[in-house]
């Protein structure tokens, strides 16, 4: 009576095993107990045993070859008998002669087909069978399985047309994302509007790095990689969120910084006699913003879903470059407080900044943001909001620019290049655009101030 | 007996019926030479030897009175009154017609005129009928209705509940049946008599009258009696008026059923013929005056083909109109 | 507000139509001594009379065209037909005359007839006293098809029935006569080809007809337990039906079963399905359209069959549960 010698699972998950190495071949008398073969699992190679004695025949898995547990690989026979049905090989199949010039031919079609044709078709799962051939005497070629996985196939298997409900095609087509790249999770794999919400965005794949140390082989090696951690992490993450969910609108103006230097001027001989404050533009700045943030609550603001908030207190955030990172602490209720405080309180943020030793709540609160790179020479530039705000404000450096004057005439001022980034959920263009004048006109002209 | 029947009616009145049959054996003749010219749709079902049953019967009713016909019914239309350009301009399908074209010659009717019209199912007006009369009677209405179908129409269940019901309610309707002996090409002789057809009006408990349908004046006397009989609130009657089409049953009839000797025989006792002949024997009118009416019903007819011919279709952006009333 | 049956309320829009209009009359079989097979008219031929309430004898054809004739020629007959099985001994005056004669002479005829005929299975009738036909009448053009599902829509959409100027066919199911509900004394339309939302939902829509209206509103109720809220649509006339409630609602959900006693096949569901898969809520489909109907074949005899053989509540039930779980 003939014995099955099946593929053993050996692991706790294991599914599959692969034959390694046959110790006995074809016709060989092996006792019980005996090894007889080695498997291999995902996790380790192992000898099987013979289950029985006997003349090991009918050989159904070779070497390399991998098959699911307890599919039975071989029979151990009685002397004089003969395979059961079950096992009596297939003919073998052969591997396709070469025609005379090089093209492999397959035996069980007419039509031949070139290697690396094969190879691709095999890849790509495209049925040889289906694809016409171009090529000499009809032989199938790279370029026919090309066209043929270009082509659109009848539906079905995730091949060609997409099987989904019409609200998912719905939802997909207002959201811009691609069916095809989303799992259906109903009958048949049908691809429902759950499905397609809960879908990531499909992102073009960014191109591939090109291989620098290969273009340029030497030391120290072309690439430094810096894993993404920590503050770098969190910056990425928030700018690419920020930038790809808020439609920005940016605005600029050119600011005559005259009487806000005499303004400021003026302010720090006071400072100086007194032995108080120093006033820095930036603390300056930040008091008329707040000032005239106060006159237009709707860039004081932050988009919720489905609620606008309006903020009844201006809290300014003032971005801090650190060395590896750029940090926002927050000065509180502006309004509120003198333009020597506000200094301050700045000066004092921006050092424990850059010691990181800001705590958490010094950080949080803010209702809008300003970023000065004056001081590093950047004439003008446009910020990315800080979400969830509604607006940030970046302001570049004072330069002496040649303008005309209120007769015309040419002359050379300070000039301070600011742009407005906007929230355009939030924000109309008019309504920026009053912003931007009315701060204009304070910042041209402090005095203003105290309205 | 004739001449009593032939007295008590005017010159006038005795001109208007022989006018009517010449306009409806006129009538039919141009509808079957315009249907052979190829200029009308369908088909259509010729009277053309039946005009004193419809004459004879219609020339009975006050001109308020209805009828409710069958599909063979031209000359039920024109024998209560019809405008014959709107009738020609119907059976062409003209905007114009009758019925807005929408209708064709099975379905003639002018409901307003009191002619509730012609019907394409064999028996289909007979229970209406029956309605008709229940809605006069409620209303305490002295109007009569005369429901005409034919042999054919006898043998249908429609038939046969309709007379019950007519009795039961004792309603003003004269059911008047044209017997031309086929009902397409089925004989009449095969499952009944006329005998036998107008006694059903006992069988059913009604007063029934048999007459030679194509004797104008016989017909006449009978279904007047009936009128007055329904009029008066006595309730129904069934006249069988015994006639014959010349023609087949519809422009497809090949005729197979019936013999050419048949067909000539009933065409000698023409009503037209025999009431003209009665008229000048009488004294009543010349030869001559009688050509003139003849013409005359040729003539309209003819101007009413024109009329037809030259009245616009219906348009296709009022093709769904009339399905629902607001 | 008080409550009466089904019953009562179509006969109460009859009494209270025949005492506003002398022209609305009833003629059906058995209807006076009698009162009507099913009681719709007890009671009527002692106030109105046998000149106004006229019994018939078997003649499903006569009746139904003296009504016909009578509407032609201004009256406003309310004519019964016992069960809706005989409506196949009426439909030659039906569907070739009432329905046509205005289309036929070119608009210039009215046929306003009101044809009332109770349908429907569940009190063991069987083959020849149970069935649903609406849909055959719903083919044919010049015929209004009303079939309301609570005492409170019978009595309204029966009193604007009888004031319409078309014939309709008004079916009423046996198995809601006794049901009660609210309605007002006096006399009320509701005007024809409207449709009604019962019910409140937003992750399924629930199309149903007559006494399916009931079933869904109850298998609403229990899979509300379930978390899942049920929308249920009655659009009370079929034809012509108002179509924008249920195309609003199919919008809403996402999701819509239909559910009607009539044999499924070549039934209202098909009509229903082409309906809302022809317009804007095709978009909006997140599931196939479902139609839950009575089985391809008679009413059958036996209690237990007779029960299995159109939709119950539990069908219901597990239907709409299959849907919103993305089984089907």
């Amino acid at each position: 009576m003939a014995t099955d010698v099946i593929m053993p699972k050996v692991d706790m998950d294991q599914e599959t095993g692969t034959v390694g190495e046959w110790l006995k071949k074809e016709g060989d008398t092996v006792k019980q107990g005996e090894d007889i073969l080695v498997i291999e699992t995902d996790k380790v190679a192992i000898e099987v045993e013979a289950p029985a004695s006997g003349i090991l025949s009918g050989i159904l898995v070779q070497e390399g070859e991998t098959v699911p547990i307890a599919t039975t690989i071989a029979y151990i026979l009685e002397p004089g008998e003969a395979l059961p049905d079950a096992a009596k090989p297939a003919p073998a199949a052969q591997e396709p002669a070469p025609t005379s010039d090089g093209m492999v031919a397959r035996t069980d079609w007419e039509v031949p087909v070139t290697p690396v044709a094969r190879n691709m078709a095999a890849a790509s799962g495209v049925d040889l069978t289906a694809v016409p051939g171009s090529g000499p005497g009809g032989r199938v070629t790279k370029k026919d399985v090309e066209e043929a996985l270009a082509k659109p196939t009848p539906f079905g298997n995730g091949q060609g047309k997409v099987y989904a409900t019409p609200a998912a095609r719905r939802i997909a087509e207002e959201r811009g994302l691609v069916l095809e790249s989303i799992t259906g999770s109903g009958p048949d794999g049908r691809i429902q509007a759950a499905d397609v919400l809960n879908a990531q965005a499909v992102v073009p794949e960014m191109p591939a790095e090109p291989d620098f140390d290969k273009l340029s082989p030497s030391s120290p090696p072309a690439v430094e990689v810096i894993p993404l951690r920590g503050m770098r992490r969190t910056i990425a993450e928030r700018m690419a969120a920020s930038y790809q969910q808020i439609p920005h609108i940016n605005f600029t103006s050119r600011i005559d910084m005259t009487k806000f230097n005499e303004v400021r001027g003026e302010l720090n001989s006071y400072a100086e006699k007194t032995g108080s404050q120093r006033i820095s533009a930036t603390a300056l700045i930040v008091k008329v913003v707040a000032a005239v943030l106060a006159r237009h609550p709707w860039l004081n603001s932050s988009f919720q879903e489905e609620e606008i908030h309006l903020y009844r207190d201006i809290n300014i955030g003032v971005a801090v470059a650190l060395e590896t990172g750029l940090i926002v602490p927050v000065v509180r209720d502006v309004v509120a407080k003198s333009v020597g405080q506000i200094a301050a309180e700045v000066k004092d943020l921006s050092t424990r900044a850059r010691e990181e030793q800001l705590v958490p709540s010094e950080v949080r609160g803010g209702t809008f943001t300003i970023s000065n790179l004056g001081p590093f020479g950047v004439e003008q530039f446009s910020a990315i909001i800080n979400r969830p705000q509604a607006a940030i404000l970046a302001v570049g450096a004072t330069q002496p620019e040649v303008v005309p004057d209120a007769d015309g005439q040419i002359v050379v001022r300070p000039i301070m290049h600011i742009t407005l980034s906007a929230d355009h959920r939030v924000v109309d263009g008019a309504v920026a655009a009053k912003f931007i004048a009315d701060l204009k006109a304070t910042l041209e002209s402090p005095v203003l101030l105290l309205l | 007996m004739m001449e009593n029947r032939v007295q008590s009616i005017s010159k006038e009145e005795a001109a208007e019926m022989l006018r009517l049959m010449y306009e409806v054996r006129a009538f039919e003749e141009q509808a079957e030479k315009s249907y052979m010219m190829g200029k009308i749709h369908g088909t259509m079902h010729l009277s053309i030897g039946q005009e004193a049953s419809a004459i004879g019967s219609i020339s009975t009713l006050e001109p308020t009175d209805y009828i409710l016909g069958h599909h063979r019914g031209h000359g039920l239309c024109i024998a209560k009154g019809a405008d014959l350009n709107l009738m020609m301009a119907e059976f062409y399908g003209k905007e114009v017609g009758y019925c807005r074209g929408r209708g064709g010659s099975m379905h003639i009717a002018d409901v307003a005129g009191g002619n509730l019209g012609a019907n394409g199912v064999v028996g289909g007006g007979l229970p209406m009928a029956v309605g008709v009369g229940i809605g006069l009677k409620m209303r305490g209405d002295k109007r009569v209705l005369l429901s005409f179908f034919g042999d054919g129409a006898a043998s249908t269940g429609a038939f046969h509940e309709s007379m019950i019901l007519a009795v039961l309610y004792q309603v003003p309707v004269v059911f008047i049946c044209e017997n031309n002996q086929y009902a397409m090409s089925f004989p009449a002789r095969s499952w009944t008599t006329s005998e036998r057809l107008a006694g059903f009006a006992d069988n059913y408990g009604m007063p029934g009258a048999s007459t030679d349908g194509n004797n104008l004046l016989e017909v006449k006397e009978a279904v007047q009696t009936a009128v007055d009989h329904a009029r008066s609130g006595g309730g129904p009657s069934l006249i069988v008026n015994n006639t014959y089409r010349w023609r087949g049953h519809s422009k497809s009839d090949r005729n197979l059923y019936r013999t050419q000797e048949e067909i000539e025989e009933w065409q000698d006792a023409d009503p037209i013929r025999r009431y003209r002949k009665l008229l000048v024997a009488d004294g009543s009118f010349t030869e001559d005056e009688i050509d003139v009416i003849e013409k005359d019903a040729y003539e309209a007819i003819e101007s009413a083909r024109v009329f037809a011919e030259e009245s616009a279709e219906p348009s296709i952006e009022s093709i769904e109109e009339g399905v629902y009333a607001p | 507000m008080r409550e009466i049956t089904y019953l009562e309320a179509v006969r109460e829009a009859m009494t209270q139509e025949m005492e506003r209009d002398e022209k609305v009359f009833m003629i059906g079989e058995d209807i006076g001594q009698y009162g009507g097979a099913f009681g719709a008219s007890f009671g009527m031929l002692e106030q109105f009379g046998p000149e106004r309430i006229l019994d018939t004898p078997i003649t499903e054809l006569g009746l139904t065209g003296a009504a016909t004739g009578a509407a032609l020629i201004g009256m406003r007959p309310i004519a019964e037909i016992m069960f809706m099985d005989f409506m196949t001994l009426a439909s030659e005056q039906l569907v070739n005359q009432a329905a046509k004669l205005r289309f036929m002479f070119g608009g210039k005829a009215t046929v306003p007839m009101v044809l009332r005929t109770p349908a429907g299975s569940g009190t063991g009738a069987a083959e020849h006293h149970s069935q649903s036909l609406e849909n055959w009448f719903v083919h044919i053009p010049g015929l209004k098809v009303v079939m309301p599902s609570t005492p409170y829509d019978a009595k309204g959409l029966l009193i604007s029935s009888i004031r319409d100027n078309n014939a309709v066919v008004f079916v009423e199911h046996k198995l809601l006569y006794k049901t009660k509900g609210p309605v007002p004394e006096e006399p009320y339309a509701i005007p024809l080809s409207t449709s009604d939302v019962k019910r409140e939902g937003k992750d399924l829509t629930i199309v149903a007809t007559s006494i399916m209206v009931s079933k869904s509103l109850a298998a609403a109720e229990l899979l509300a337990e379930e978390g899942i809220e049920v929308e249920v649509v009655d659009p009370r006339t079929l034809r012509p039906l108002d179509p924008e409630p249920i195309i609003q609602s199919v919008i809403k959900t996402g999701r819509v079963l239909i559910v009607h006693e009539a044999v499924k096949t070549g039934g209202y569901g098909g009509e229903l399905a082409g309906v809302i898969a022809e317009s804007k809520a095709f978009g909006y489909l997140d599931a196939p359209i479902v139609r839950l109907a009575g089985r391809d074949m008679p009413i059958p005899y036996n209690r237990t069959l007779e029960i299995n053989t159109v939709p119950q509540i539990e069908d219901i039930v597990a239907k709409a549960r299959d849907i919103v779980q993305g089984k089907v």
